[in-house]
């Protein structure tokens, strides 16, 4: 049992870790929580879903579509509605986040409403038996996508010059500009990227659960979660935090209240914020006077 | 002085009780009825059982209206929200001024508003959320036109014990009030019979995944579960015990989902072939006794794809058109209240068991059949085996 809630909640957390990781990437270089993210979740799988079952496109380059057409949105989103509010007080950026995201949220409403959609299995393979293990197919697609594009992602921030762009931004914005780089730019890229990372969560957790226009919200709060335990801005913190999320779900769920499950991330993001307000690898917040 | 007695005349207004007046909501030639229903959010599906009763409202008004009298059907989105519920019946009741209410999806937004609607005296025919304490304890105003909660959670129990050698029964269920409207009358039948549940389990709404229950319930090794569940998260819940290798267990599920839709959802009948529902009608979705309702809602709606939700409510459509026509042209709120109290053995003609109102008892659904895949196509059952 302890082993198949492992499997299960590294499942569910590598959902949260794409979450977590895509509103830290905006958060590094920003500083702005995207309140409406769990709403870029939702899109994608939405977009996904059209392309899918009522274009009939297959699921690999319709997910690849979809992850492109979110990257856009996000940019778009950076370029239009985020630049020109700058200079504004810090709390605009947070309510044109929400009010967007519910913009989107009822759009879907609009198209889909009342309807709980179904996506096919995408990685439909029989389960493997391994003594009383099952190892399911979707268990093995969700973490195996998700390892691969984390292994791409922090190769590129480690071994490119995106990745030295990426950490003197997150320094300072102005050296940043002092040493040529476009930082409007970068950012509205970043928006982008954060944008097209939530959509791959949306678009793997779609065939998993079912489709509906709220679907983003309890990701975003998984998303909140993860990010406070692993520390604020920092982004392998991010991806840790959220698959020690879903393990910790799944063993509350099952060793001490199945009803532990659903206020887990609530709990964690109340420990950490009294006993270790920096998450477990943030950056200790220091205040000069 | 003046301004004095402006501040007394508003204190004595704050302080009158806000009922609504007998017959606000009424024309020569039409009735405003308050149709409030989930029609956002993710249990905007059962916002199908309102579109049901709002179509037979239409086909009453083409054949005439009631005593000379339009139907005319003014709603309000409860998104099955409580803060928005209570929103959306204080609109309804005081700035639409609407003559009665009808309809209402999610125990949870009917618990909240009763309490306003019960001051304000209007009638309230509940059309699709089943949670006993809507109406009991009994409101002069307030009649309940499906099986309750605790008429269907006996109902669900009964079935499960009605397949032979079913001893150890598991329970999964949402931790809210709806969910326990179902489980409780359950848990208490079989008490009755001696049965204490194996194991008790919580799936919360918007959970992705049920690996953590069906693990315990796997370990509890149940020869039935009974799960009150919502329509996706029955569809998860099913999908993993397939996962997990305990599709043959058979669940018995809530009238909150039918097989037709969950069988879409879950895309397989293998995933289904033991799922079991309440099911009030008289005929499976797309049986001959159904199909003249069915058609019925597709001929004012078009695009309205029918699920079992879809005629949740006709049966209080069809009390309300009858008290509304026994109540005559001198029509008031409490002439239409008597006339629904004098329902007696009603065959709405589309509920499996008849409805009857009283002075006393408010509640007018007492039983319900049952729905489960025989031979692959979804069937009506009184009992384990047993066709209706």
């Amino acid at each position: 049992m302890f082993l198949q809630l492992s499997i299960s909640g590294l499942s569910q957390g590598a959902i949260y870790a794409l979450v977590a990781l895509s509103l830290t990437v905006v958060y590094r270089s920003t500083t702005i929580v995207n309140f409406g993210h769990g709403d870029f979740v939702m899109a994608g799988a939405f977009v996904s879903y059209v392309l899918t079952v009522m274009l009939g496109i297959a699921f690999l380059p319709a997910a690849l579509l979809s992850v492109i057409a979110l990257f856009l949105l996000g940019l778009c989103f950076s370029r239009g509605l985020i630049r020109p509010i700058r200079g504004g007080p810090h709390i605009g950026f947070a309510l044109m986040c929400i009010a967007v995201g519910f913009v989107m949220r009822g759009i879907a409403r609009i198209v889909w409403g009342r309807e709980v959609l179904p996506m096919p299995s995408v990685f439909d393979m029989p389960p493997i038996f391994i003594g009383n293990l099952i190892i399911t197919g979707d268990a093995v697609f969700i973490i195996g996508t998700t390892a691969v594009l984390l292994v791409i992602f922090f190769a590129v921030l480690a071994l490119t010059d995106i990745g030295k762009m990426v950490q003197a931004v997150y320094q300072s914005q102005r050296g940043a500009q002092l040493i040529g780089i476009n930082v409007d730019r970068f950012n509205d890229i970043t928006w982008g990227v954060g944008a097209a990372l939530g959509a791959v969560g949306g678009i793997l957790i779609a065939p998993v659960s079912l489709l509906h226009p709220d679907i983003g919200a309890s990701f975003l709060l998984k998303g909140f979660a993860a990010m406070t335990l692993g520390g604020f801005g920092s982004l392998h913190g991010a991806v840790i935090g959220a698959l020690m999320l879903g393990v910790a779900e799944q063993y509350a769920g099952a060793y001490i209240n199945s009803a532990l499950i659903d206020i887990t991330a609530y709990l964690v993001i109340v420990i950490v914020l009294l006993v270790r307000p920096h998450g477990l690898f943030g950056r200790k917040a220091v205040v000069k006077v | 002085m003046k301004q004095t007695l402006t501040l007394l005349t508003g204190l004595l207004l704050i302080a009158m009780p806000a009922t609504a007046e007998e017959t606000t909501g009424l024309t020569e030639d039409m009735i405003k009825i308050g149709v409030m229903a989930p029609f956002s959010g993710n249990a905007a599906s059962y916002s199908k059982a309102e579109i049901g009763l709002m179509a037979y409202y239409d086909k009453i008004n083409d054949e005439g209206g009631v005593n000379g009298r339009k139907l005319v059907a003014v709603q309000e989105d409860t998104a099955c929200d409580p803060a928005k519920g209570l929103a959306a019946a204080k609109k309804l009741i005081f700035q639409d001024e609407v003559f009665m209410l009808h309809g209402n999806s999610c125990s949870g937004v009917a618990l909240a508003i009763r309490p306003v609607i019960e001051e304000a005296g209007l009638p309230w025919v509940i059309a699709h959320a089943a949670s006993d304490s809507i109406s009991d304890p009994l409101a002069a105003n307030i009649f309940h036109g499906l099986p309750t909660g605790s008429a269907n959670g006996r109902a669900m129990a009964q079935f499960v014990l009605s397949r032979p050698d079913t001893k150890r029964v598991a329970i999964i269920e949402h931790s809210n009030d709806w969910a326990h409207s179902y489980s409780d009358p359950a848990r208490a039948y079989l008490k009755e019979q001696g049965i204490e549940p194996v194991a008790d389990q919580t799936m919360e709404r918007g959970q992705t995944d049920a690996t953590a229950q069906i693990l315990t319930l796997r370990e509890a090794k149940p020869d039935f579960i009974i799960a009150a569940l919502y329509e996706a998260e029955t569809a998860i819940f099913l999908r993993d015990l397939k996962k997990y290798g305990m599709s043959d267990i058979p669940v018995m599920g809530t009238a909150g989902t039918d097989l037709e839709n969950t069988l879409i959802r879950v895309g397989d009948l293998e995933t289904v072939k033991n799922y079991f529902v309440i099911h009030s009608y008289i005929d499976s979705l797309n049986g001959d006794k159904l199909k003249p309702w069915g058609d019925m809602i597709t001929k004012y709606y078009p695009d309205e794809q029918l699920s079992t939700f879809s005629f949740a409510s006709l049966g209080s459509a069809v009390a309300v058109v009858e008290a509304l026509k026994n109540a005559g042209r001198d029509l008031t709120r409490s002439g239409f209240i008597a006339e629904m109290e004098k329902i007696d053995n009603l065959d709405t003609g589309i509920l499996s068991d008849p409805m009857t109102f009283t002075h006393d008892d408010h509640q007018g659904v007492k039983g319900s059949a049952v729905a489960g895949f025989v031979d692959g196509e979804p069937t009506v059952l009184r009992a384990w085996g047993e066709r209706y």
